[in-house]
């Protein structure tokens, strides 16, 4: 941090929540002495979770935490893209949906009256979408929550104007790395092998399963994950059913992402 | 064989004083050795006792090339901070036994040894290497059904080792191999083998011979004709349709070397550094150039490529296969992939 140039314009950063539990955001005031350094490379103008501050004028980053459910949230979101020369999709709800799209599994109309009763129509509600269903993203930081060490390489990709590539491979490259024992092996289907690598494996790591927080890989084994069913003698609802617990939005991706 | 049977450096190690070996030796460097996990699993981490190593293991979950070229590392320092930018190459290369390696990962050692001596050489796994005193434990009997080390002649021990350990029964004949086994020896003060020593190694020996048998029922000298002649083989077309492309296969093969390398900038923009990292054919990504092309897009051509790595380009490289027959790749692959099944396959179409 001392030898940051004192000259050097440190860029406007500014945070946003949309639907979401605010625990990426948690993560970087986490950070402990890297956000140290973090802060002195950015200026950070706006972050509704940790100052009271607004900014009125165009930001250099935007960091969009949390998915698009209704429309006021969309209008919100084109507005901040049109003020910002950068925006970020951090965490999982942004980059992929998360957990919000378990939703779009159900008739919007159900779903409303289960939440908020008979008089769901006052209550506006649409299909959860990633932000880049909606408006452009320059930067994908995915994870549930976000890795902290994969949010720095993010943040020093777009000070420098470069771009950030999301690893296309499954998590099981980085498990193997670490020399973690298969959940597999141990009984207990994981969604590692579909799922897109960048965290370091960080749940297995930690005796627990992948469950698909960082989005599926973009050319899935789509035949092999009966062989895997299949060796493992498992139930393929199960599966399922954990793959859409983060990857419901996918469908709403049309293969372009 | 027999010459190496008869020679003065064959040692006794009695099993009640291995663990007096091990804390001897960890005394002077970190031992690492395979340890029980979960699930059936083993791997090579470090130990101060003969309790704490698993004697009898199906090969670890990564062979020990992890203490040769770790999966991980750094090759040097940059800062451009003054009117030069300036460098400065890192090694991190302690002093370490490797205790328990089968003959198959010895075997897998050696191919390494031969890739990063060429030039231009690889001096990080070089200077490591020097550091590392490696024991081999010979395998008396197969570790399971995946293993096909005698298909490549991997069963019986051929060098590439310090000190080698056979098991007697109640006894371990140890194998002395190099200057710096010598004086590790002598300084733990092992008695020379006997006669009848000698005696019960050519029977253990003599009885491998009957147990360990080709695992494919295909002559290995056959398979490079096999390769030649199956690069159209529908066996690709088959691993390909399977394929999760996970790289497990690849980082768990003893001799899959393939890294990447990159520049890591630290957040004052000045200082960082250059990481390498393994990397793997498997991995879509891998082949693909500027421009949007790529060489191996199918997943057959890249399990083809893989297979090609093992039987046929390092043969006509280095006159070696680069398959050790450890089995890993089988037991590793999530969709059943499996090594004999496939070079199976292949012979019977193509030969």
């Amino acid at each position: 941090m001392t030898d940051v140039p004192k000259t050097a314009v440190r860029p406007k950063v500014a945070f946003f929540d949309f639907a979401c539990c605010e625990g990426c955001q948690l993560q970087v005031a986490n950070l402990g002495e890297s956000l140290l350094d973090i802060l002195g490379a950015i200026d950070v103008v706006e972050f509704r979770e940790v100052m009271s501050e607004k900014w009125d004028k165009d930001y250099d980053v935007a960091i969009i935490e949390g998915s698009i459910t209704d429309s006021h949230a969309e209008e919100r979101i084109k507005k901040i893209r049109a003020r910002s020369k950068v925006l970020i999709a951090y965490g999982a709800c942004a980059a992929i949906g998360g957990v919000n799209g378990m939703k779009n599994s159900f008739q919007l109309d159900e779903i409303r009256g289960y939440v908020y009763g008979k008089d769901y129509k006052f209550f506006d509600s649409t299909k959860t979408r990633p932000v880049h269903q909606v408006v452009k993203v320059d930067y994908f930081v995915n994870g549930c929550p976000v890795y902290p060490p994969e949010l720095l390489e993010v943040l020093k990709c777009a000070l420098r104007g470069l771009p950030y590539t999301v690893p296309d491979n499954p998590v099981c490259s980085e498990c193997k790395l670490n020399e973690n024992v298969c959940m597999y092996e141990r009984g207990v289907a994981c969604m590692g092998p579909w799922t897109k690598a960048g965290c370091n494996s960080w749940c297995v790591n930690n005796g627990n399963i992948c469950y698909g927080c960082r989005g599926e890989v973009r050319n899935p084994a789509k035949n092999a994950a009966q062989d895997v069913i299949g060796r493992f003698n498992l139930n393929p609802e199960t599966v399922r059913g954990k793959f859409d617990m983060y990857n419901k939005c996918k469908e709403g991706d049309n293969g372009n992402k | 064989m027999s010459a190496e049977v008869k020679s003065v450096n064959n040692h006794i190690l009695p099993h009640g004083e291995l663990d007096g070996f091990i804390r001897k030796l960890s005394k002077k460097m970190k031992v690492v050795a395979p340890v029980a996990k979960e699930a059936g699993n083993f791997a090579f981490q470090e130990v101060s006792g003969a309790s704490e190593i698993a004697l009898k293991y199906v090969p670890t979950v990564l062979p020990p090339k992890k203490y040769f070229m770790p999966q991980r590392e750094k090759m040097l320092d940059f800062d451009l901070t003054g009117a030069q930018p300036s460098d400065k190459a890192v090694i991190d290369a302690p002093e370490l036994a490797v205790f328990g390696a089968h003959t198959c990962d010895l075997a897998g050692i050696q191919c390494l040894n031969m890739v990063f001596s060429e030039r231009p050489r690889d001096y990080n796994y070089l200077l490591r290497k020097e550091k590392i005193f490696l024991i081999g434990m010979e395998c008396n009997d197969y570790c399971d059904e995946n293993a096909s080390c005698a298909l490549v002649n991997s069963h019986m021990p051929s060098g590439g080792y310090d000190l080698f350990f056979t098991d007697l029964g109640d006894r371990f004949m140890v194998h002395v191999n190099t200057q710096k086994a010598e004086e590790i020896v002598e300084e733990m003060g092992l008695a020379k083998a006997s006669p009848a020593d000698l005696a019960a190694l050519d029977k253990v020996r003599e009885r491998k011979r009957s147990v360990f048998r080709n695992e494919i029922g295909v002559d290995p000298r056959k398979l490079p004709e096999a390769f030649a002649k199956g690069e159209k083989s529908k066996v690709w077309e088959d691993l390909g349709a399977r394929c999760v492309s996970c790289g497990n296969c690849t980082n768990v093969c003893p001799t899959c070397y393939c890294f990447d390398m990159a520049d890591n900038v630290d957040l004052n923009m000045k200082t960082g550094s250059r990481n390498r990292t393994w990397d793997s054919c498997q991995f879509e990504t891998f082949a693909s150039v500027a421009g949007g092309e790529n060489f191996r897009e199918a997943r057959s051509e890249r399990q083809r490529h893989r297979y090609y790595r093992k039987f046929k380009y390092p043969l006509d490289k280095f006159y070696r296969f680069f398959c050790t027959g450890c089995g890993r790749c089988t037991r590793t692959c999530m969709a059943r992939i499996n090594l004999k099944e496939t070079l199976k396959g292949l012979a019977k179409e193509t030969v």
